[in-house]
């Protein structure tokens, strides 16, 4: 292979690969515009669900106020203690 | 401490202006109980009291709309108040702590009381024993302002930060307080591994193993009046159950009778057909939402807490009652009947 074809191979391997980099690096901003455009969206859920995460708040529920396993049943007499406004 | 019966034991403490009571199933885990739950409250009131100067919720009260940073503990609470606020659609809603102040609870709910002592009579409030006033709510409110809203409070993650719109100040009292004992029955089941219920001014929360026949609580208007008082004997093995009610954090004001539930949408003490309702739910929280908010939307209340099938007994104030949803029947019970979505 002469000199020549040898150095126009080589600056065909440099371009492509200055193609593909900037591919890959428009591809990488484009995701993280989108990330932030769905954050943004759906910001105030996604918050209230990291803090439950963070803090151990039950995630189950979240969307209903949730029911007793059991209702209350009848007892007789007086209570251990009493449930009224304080 | 004493020993309530064979089967637990219990103490009886002050906290939040209110009366705790604490009940585990065995003796030998009250003390370490007792400093779990100390502990457990006073990281509470350290960040969510309306009256201290040093608390979160104070800091972001008087940040005039700034972003402030915030702990896990004060994220937590907040983020309970907003889900409450969603959750009953605005019917119990955060942002009532300006509507609160200029309706006078705007310090310790004792001195509260000392200076309406002072003030004119105002409409007698109801005795938590006998029937209710004929009129008893404020028949000529002066003109209120509604509450800012629950969607005015932003809270973000990643830090954890708060933020307040339009002028809104937080008053996290109702669910804090559910949440706190919900926190406390929580952390004393795991830690110690006993049956325990947690009484927070009658906001009550169990977990672990329930003694035999469950927990026996007396559902009253009054959360200290006496074991014998009216009202109806009730047995729970989980979850929650809270009482909210008009009859007892009650005060005076310009010769009128105030009360701490307050109506978002008029800003003004919340006028119901129930004098006191009392709810049972998977927690304490969820029961004092769901409380507090029949209060508030008053006689749509029924149809809506039998739509979510959530175990009620709601008192007129003439005394008659009402239950939903599985609610044992009790003297003087009427079947659960949808009423109409009119006056509250």
């Amino acid at each position: 292979m002469r000199a020549d074809d040898a150095g126009a191979a080589m600056n065909a391997r440099d371009d492509g690969l200055r193609r593909v980099s900037r591919l890959t690096w428009r591809i990488g901003a484009a995701g993280v515009v989108c990330s932030a455009l769905i954050a943004a969206a759906f910001g105030h859920g996604a918050a209230s669900s990291q803090v439950a995460a963070r803090t151990g708040t039950t995630q189950h529920g979240q969307g209903t106020i949730l029911i007793p396993a059991q209702p209350p049943a009848a007892a007789a007499g007086a209570g251990q203690v009493n449930s009224g406004a304080s | 401490m004493t020993a309530a019966n064979a089967a637990t034991a219990q103490d009886t403490f002050r906290v939040f202006g209110t009366t705790a009571t604490l009940l585990v199933t065995e003796a030998d885990a009250l003390p370490a109980a007792r400093r779990l739950a100390d502990a457990e409250f006073a990281a509470v009131d350290l960040a969510c009291s309306r009256f201290r100067a040093d608390s979160e919720l104070a800091a972001l009260n008087a940040a005039n709309g700034a972003t402030v940073r915030i702990s896990e503990l004060f994220a937590e609470l907040l983020g309970e108040a907003l889900r409450a606020a969603r959750l009953t659609d605005g019917a119990v809603d955060p942002t009532c702590g300006r509507a609160l102040a200029e309706l006078g609870y705007d310090r310790d709910f004792a001195l509260v009381q000392a200076r309406s002592a002072a003030a004119p009579a105002a409409t007698p409030a109801a005795s938590p024993a006998g029937p209710a006033p004929a009129v008893p709510e404020p028949a000529d409110p002066a003109p209120a302002s509604p509450a800012p809203g629950w969607r005015s409070v932003r809270l973000e993650t990643g830090p954890l930060r708060a933020s307040l719109a339009g002028g809104a100040q937080l008053d996290l009292g109702a669910t804090a307080k559910a949440r706190a004992a919900d926190r406390c029955a929580d952390a004393i089941a795991r830690q110690l591994g006993c049956g325990v219920l947690v009484s927070l001014g009658g906001d009550i929360a169990v977990a672990g193993p329930a003694p035999a026949g469950g927990w026996r609580i007396r559902v009253t208007d009054d959360h200290a009046a006496g074991p014998d008082a009216a009202g109806q004997t009730v047995a729970i093995t989980s979850g929650g159950l809270a009482t909210s009610s008009t009859t007892v954090r009650a005060w005076a004001r310009d010769g009128r009778r105030m009360h701490h539930i307050v109506d978002p949408a008029t800003g003004e003490p919340a006028r119901s057909c129930w004098r006191t309702v009392s709810v049972a739910a998977g927690t304490c929280t969820d029961a004092n939402a769901a409380s507090t908010a029949a209060i508030v939307r008053g006689a749509a209340a029924v149809a809506w807490l039998q739509r979510l099938s959530l175990p009620a007994r709601l008192v007129r104030h003439d005394g008659s009652v009402e239950i939903t949803a599985g609610w044992p029947h009790g003297p003087g019970h009427a079947p659960a009947s949808p009423a109409p979505a009119l006056g509250k």
